[in-house]
């Protein structure tokens, strides 16, 4: 088991950069998810770790050890693959000792541990099938036999779920969060799936464009997410976004005002291009506002789209009639539109005119230019004083 | 025949009636002035009517079975019926290719079965049946050491190919770097010269004496050792390879390799644990290819040792020995030439499996 340690590291393939600049220090045994949209360079920064890719520039650190340079071999790493990548002339048994055998352990040694691994992933009775034979969940828990027999110092699993079906990702999910607390390996994982990443890792790092945009808790990034990208990429649906204008005494936006003292938020002036950030669930039907400790001012809306989920319905929400079903704006980012969420059992219908309110504790400032979170939640107007959100979630 | 019946058609039964006047309307002759009958047949054939003559189209009047050969017959039903005619044509091209391929195999046999001096008016069958040629050309000339020298040879190009084309076929299947279709371009313009224009450039040079090399051949020359033939039949059986084997081995997913790289091979490590494995038909087809072709190759083959089997002179020298300045034992070359094909018919069967599926499989590459 060893910390990862990254160093400016940077990836080129010709005019392209597929990872600009990213440094993250993961700790010894921590599970930590490389999360964003495709081709945000997250498997390129995970193939860096491994080995199978040179850094243009950059140092990359596995326990003490400057690995930088090393061939992915001598890295002490294994690696999980998203199309499994089981050797398909082998039957189970040789592709899990494959790494053993290539290390020429004795035949004991190396079948008491394939045994072993076999069994952690729930294998037995299986080692003489060839891979072909198996079904894809099958497949996959040979795939993480493979890299556990080794006992390596770092797990690198890039995206090992995204080929399975839904109802099998979700089971091997709670499977692999039992081998992490089992083995307490250290753990960098690939994925696109947000749910994936919210609920497994330790810390989540959300990249775009080869950026590090976050590092940090599952639930910080949630709650307190530091840019743009990360608020509209972390939760689903995504953050409702307003644009809006920093006026004297608040956020003046096309359909409403949101009351704050500009002056007790640092980097915020009047007159800058502010955008605001509110999740579904913290817009709320007026009627429900007394149940907020603090909620902005009334907005006039329409409902224009229902989706209910069950668990609860999503309402598309007009805010201006000049708006009315624009199918060239993202609901998310028009600043006419806003999406909320209620309990299935409100009564509410397409086409009505309802007035909402924002959870003033949970609106989220950004600046509309930089992208840069600016605050999250609003105290109360009564105290007018600026503040963080008030989350006890964080881990 | 009705009265709108055109013209010419009553024309016809008209002469038809003249000629055999029993099986014809008679009422169906209009006044029809004499000398069109003879336009008529100017028009048909370009010869003036005779008493008797039949008219084309004389039969379609008729009705048309009751006259037909049995060609006819046969015909009729395969214009209703196209399988029969593709199967016949099946039949007739395989019939074709099987007599134009085997039947020099069975020639051969007849006139190694025949006894010596007798090989005028072998036809089908040999004069004499004398089945001690098969001994005798092992006792007249060594054959078996010329046969030993081109396995050896066959195989020591097989093997060189194979390894370098192996190689190659990784670097232009699996990697990118620069000047990769160029030199892929190359290496096919390469492969395009006639391997005759290499031959006076060779032979010169192995015939040159390299100090590095007298420790090993003696003299410091190529010139009648197996490297004066595995050198250039290699490199000129070498493209093709590379092309086979650069198609399968850039077929073989990028993961599996990753797979086996994490799992502490090295790259050339990967390449011969789990992707030529995995290419095995494409691997088997080139090298079966290389090794007939080496096996039969002629050019160098002859000119690149002095014939005698100790001076690793390959089976083709061997045949040929049997050919002396005032007699040729054309029974013994016949012999010898059925032993030498055994060893690559026997490879052929074994692989062929391999082969089809190597060869088919590399043309639908997706």
């Amino acid at each position: 088991m060893a910390r990862v340690q990254l160093e400016h590291v940077t990836k080129q393939y010709g005019e392209e950069t597929a990872v600009d600049d990213i440094s993250l220090e993961i700790e010894d045994g921590e599970f930590v998810t490389f999360v964003g949209p495709s081709g945000c360079g997250k498997s390129t920064t995970m193939e860096t770790v491994a080995g199978l890719t040179q850094p243009t520039e950059g140092r990359v650190y596995i326990g003490e050890d400057d690995v930088t340079t090393l061939a992915p071999k001598d890295r002490g790493v294994a690696m999980v693959f998203q199309n499994i990548a089981l050797f398909p002339h082998m039957d189970v048994f040789d592709n899990i000792s494959f790494g053993l055998r290539l290390r020429t352990y004795d035949d004991a040694e190396i079948e008491r541990r394939v045994e072993q691994a076999a069994d952690i992933v729930q294998l037995e009775g299986m080692l003489d099938r060839m891979p072909g034979e198996m079904s894809g969940g099958q497949q996959q828990r040979v795939g993480i036999a493979r890299a556990i027999v080794r006992n390596p110092d770092v797990f690198l699993m890039d995206e090992p779920l995204a080929n399975l079906d839904a109802k099998l990702r979700v089971h091997m999910r709670t499977e692999l969060q039992r081998l992490h607390r089992e083995l307490g390996a250290t753990i960098i994982y690939v994925t696109h799936d947000q749910a994936e990443a919210m609920t497994m890792s330790n810390r989540i790092a959300v990249l775009n464009k080869g950026r590090l945009q976050q590092i940090a808790p599952p639930l910080v990034c949630y709650n307190e997410p530091t840019n743009l990208f990360v608020a509209g990429f972390i939760g689903s649906p995504s953050m409702n976004f307003v644009e809006g204008n920093v006026i004297e005494g608040g956020l003046e936006t096309n359909n409403f005002t949101v009351d704050f003292d500009p002056s007790q938020i640092p980097g915020v002036t009047v007159g800058d291009d502010v955008t605001l950030g509110v999740r579904p669930e913290d817009v709320h039907l007026v009627r429900y506002a007394d149940s907020l400790a603090s909620s902005t001012d009334p907005i006039d809306a329409r409902s224009d789209v229902l989706e209910p989920m069950g668990d609860e319905i999503f309402v598309y929400l007009l805010l201006s009639d000049a708006e009315t079903g624009s199918m060239d704006q993202d609901p998310a980012t028009s600043p006419n539109q806003l999406l909320m969420s209620v309990t299935p059992d409100t009564a509410i219908e397409a086409g009505q005119d309802v007035d909402i309110v924002l959870d003033r504790s949970k609106i989220h400032l950004f600046d509309t230019a930089t992208g840069e979170a600016l605050v999250h939640g609003l105290t109360d107007r009564s105290e007018q004083e600026p503040g963080t959100t008030p989350t006890e979630a964080d881990s | 025949m009705t009265d709108d019946t055109p013209p010419d058609r009553s024309d016809r039964a008209e002469q038809s009636a003249e000629s055999d006047p029993g099986n014809h309307d008679a009422a169906a002759t209009e006044e029809v002035p004499a000398h069109w009958h003879h336009a008529r047949r100017m028009t048909d054939g370009g010869q003036p009517a005779k008493e008797g003559d039949v008219l084309i189209g004389e039969e379609s009047d008729e009705e048309a079975v009751l006259d037909r050969g049995p060609f006819e017959r046969w015909a009729s039903k395969a214009i209703k019926n196209p399988e029969r005619a593709y199967k016949s044509m099946f039949y007739t091209a395989t019939i074709f290719f099987l007599l134009t391929t085997l039947f020099p195999f069975y020639w051969l046999l007849m006139v190694a079965l025949t006894p010596e001096g007798r090989q005028q008016d072998i036809i089908l069958t040999p004069n004499g049946f004398n089945p001690g040629a098969f001994i005798e050309v092992f006792e007249v000339l060594p054959f078996h050491w010329y046969m030993f020298n081109s396995f050896v040879i066959a195989t020591a190009s097989t093997v060189i190919v194979l390894v370098i084309g192996s190689l190659a076929g990784y670097a232009f299947g699996r990697l990118d770097f620069r000047g990769k279709l160029p030199m892929m371009l190359l290496v096919l313009v390469i492969s395009f010269f006639p391997p005759a224009a290499f031959f006076i450039p060779l032979n010169d040079l192995f015939n040159t004496s390299v100090f590095l090399l007298e420790p090993i051949t003696g003299d410091g020359t190529l010139y009648n050792t197996p490297g004066a033939m595995v050198l250039p039949l290699s490199a000129i059986f070498m493209p093709l390879a590379i092309f086979i084997l650069t198609t399968f081995y850039a077929q073989i997913p990028e993961g599996l390799e990753d797979a086996a790289r994490v799992e502490g091979t090295t790259r050339l490590g990967a390449l011969f644990r789990v992707i030529i494995p995995l290419s095995a038909p494409g691997v088997a087809t080139a090298g079966v290819l290389t090794f007939i072709a080496v096996y039969n190759e002629f050019f160098f083959s002859f000119l690149m040792t002095d014939g005698q089997p100790e001076n690793w002179a390959p089976l083709l020298e061997g045949i040929l020995g049997y050919q002396g300045q005032y007699e040729v034992l054309y029974h013994l070359m016949a012999a010898s030439s059925i032993i030498g094909v055994i060893p690559v018919a026997i490879l052929v069967v074994v692989a062929q499996e391999k082969i089809v599926s190597g060869l088919t499989a590399g043309g639908l590459k997706e």
